[in-house]
């Protein structure tokens, strides 16, 4: 079950600025939240670091698990790519460009609350971040479309947390063992 | 200096341990972010927390820079740092250790069975995740029409 991703980063690692690089690059055009979306442009569309199934993997856990999910999906990609020093550069990649902005950001802020303009813009780019988050779960959605089981579960997630709001943590911790037994038993 | 220190104490103290609590995103945390910052430790006012909030929103990045911000309103640009850090390094190690624990695994079959049974789920979670940031948008309908317009225009 290696992919090829696997192995190609273990006889050529990716190199600590690169990661530092690509996660800083993704911080800043990370506008409207949505982090996973733009991770995965960035990360596995862009640079193929890792594979849509680890992608997807690192992403429940981050949900899973305390923190912002977008912090923690970066922590594990860069714990996969080059251990402790590349989860350091990815996060602090990620981090260090909203920090700046933000405060530049708030040292203005009087004029901001007055500006129409400017909120039409941040409503404007909040729209493209709900649509990249959309068109990656659909895309992901595509790539497991060979077989109904995983679309079921899929679908039971999307209706049961989206639609009904039932809290996360319940329906995961229910899904998650039927899903992996469609698994264990799809080998 | 010991004033300084003081403050810079207090942010630890509040945001490392909701850190842990945030399960389910940052999100979950903003009641009691407002309720440490306005009413127990007076760091804002409640006018203050709103527009802070706003502008969290305003910037790029992964949500919570709230606590940024708050850091930054008491104690300059020491405080915004060290918000930061109580906010993201607990859970961040936490989530490190899980990682480097599971890629242990990497290569047996319940490994495998696990990460390609979680996938669907995953998926369905960042298209929730999607429709619940929809549902709160200020922007109304026009947001709702520009968003279908970005995703049918990133798929294609």
């Amino acid at each position: 079950m290696t992919g090829p991703t696997i192995g190609t980063h273990r006889t050529n690692p990716v190199q600590l600025s690169a990661i530092f690089g690509a996660f800083f690059r993704l911080g800043i055009v990370s506008f409207g939240g949505g982090t996973a979306g733009w991770l995965y442009r960035e990360i596995v569309g862009r640079r193929h670091w890792i594979s849509d199934t680890e992608f997807l993997s690192g992403a429940a856990l981050g949900r899973l698990m305390p923190g912002s999910g977008g912090v923690n999906l970066t922590v594990q990609v860069g714990q996969h790519l080059r251990g402790g020093s590349g989860a350091l550069a990815a996060v602090l990649g990620l981090l260090s460009g909203p920090l700046a902005i933000i405060l530049a950001l708030a040292a203005g802020y009087a004029r901001i609350e007055q500006s129409v303009m400017l909120r039409a813009v941040l409503d404007g780019v909040a729209a493209a971040a709900i649509g990249l988050t959309f068109a990656t779960g659909l895309k992901l959605v595509r790539f497991r479309l060979a077989s109904a089981g995983p679309l079921a579960v899929t679908a039971a997630t999307v209706f049961s947390v989206g639609v009904l709001r039932w809290p996360m943590m319940p329906v995961v911790l229910c899904l998650a063992p039927v899903s992996i037994g469609l698994a264990l038993l799809d080998r | 200096m010991p004033d300084d220190f003081r403050t810079l104490l207090a942010l630890t103290l509040v945001f490392a341990p909701l850190s842990l609590l945030s399960i389910g995103g940052g999100a979950s945390l903003l009641a009691e972010i407002e309720h440490q910052s306005v009413g127990v430790h007076a760091w804002t006012t409640e006018r203050e927390f709103a527009d802070l909030f706003a502008i969290s929103r305003a910037a790029p990045g992964p949500g919570t820079m709230l606590s940024t911000l708050i850091g930054w309103k008491v104690a300059g640009v020491a405080g915004a740092l060290t918000a930061t850090i109580a906010l993201y390094l607990p859970s961040s190690l936490l989530v490190y250790a899980a990682a480097r624990l599971w890629g242990r695994w990497r290569g047996s079959v319940w490994h495998s069975a696990v990460e390609r049974g979680l996938a669907p789920i995953a998926a369905g979670l960042i298209l929730a995740g999607g429709i619940a940031v929809l549902r709160v948008s200020p922007g109304g309908p026009a947001v709702w029409l520009a968003a279908t317009v970005a995703t049918a225009v990133i798929l294609w």
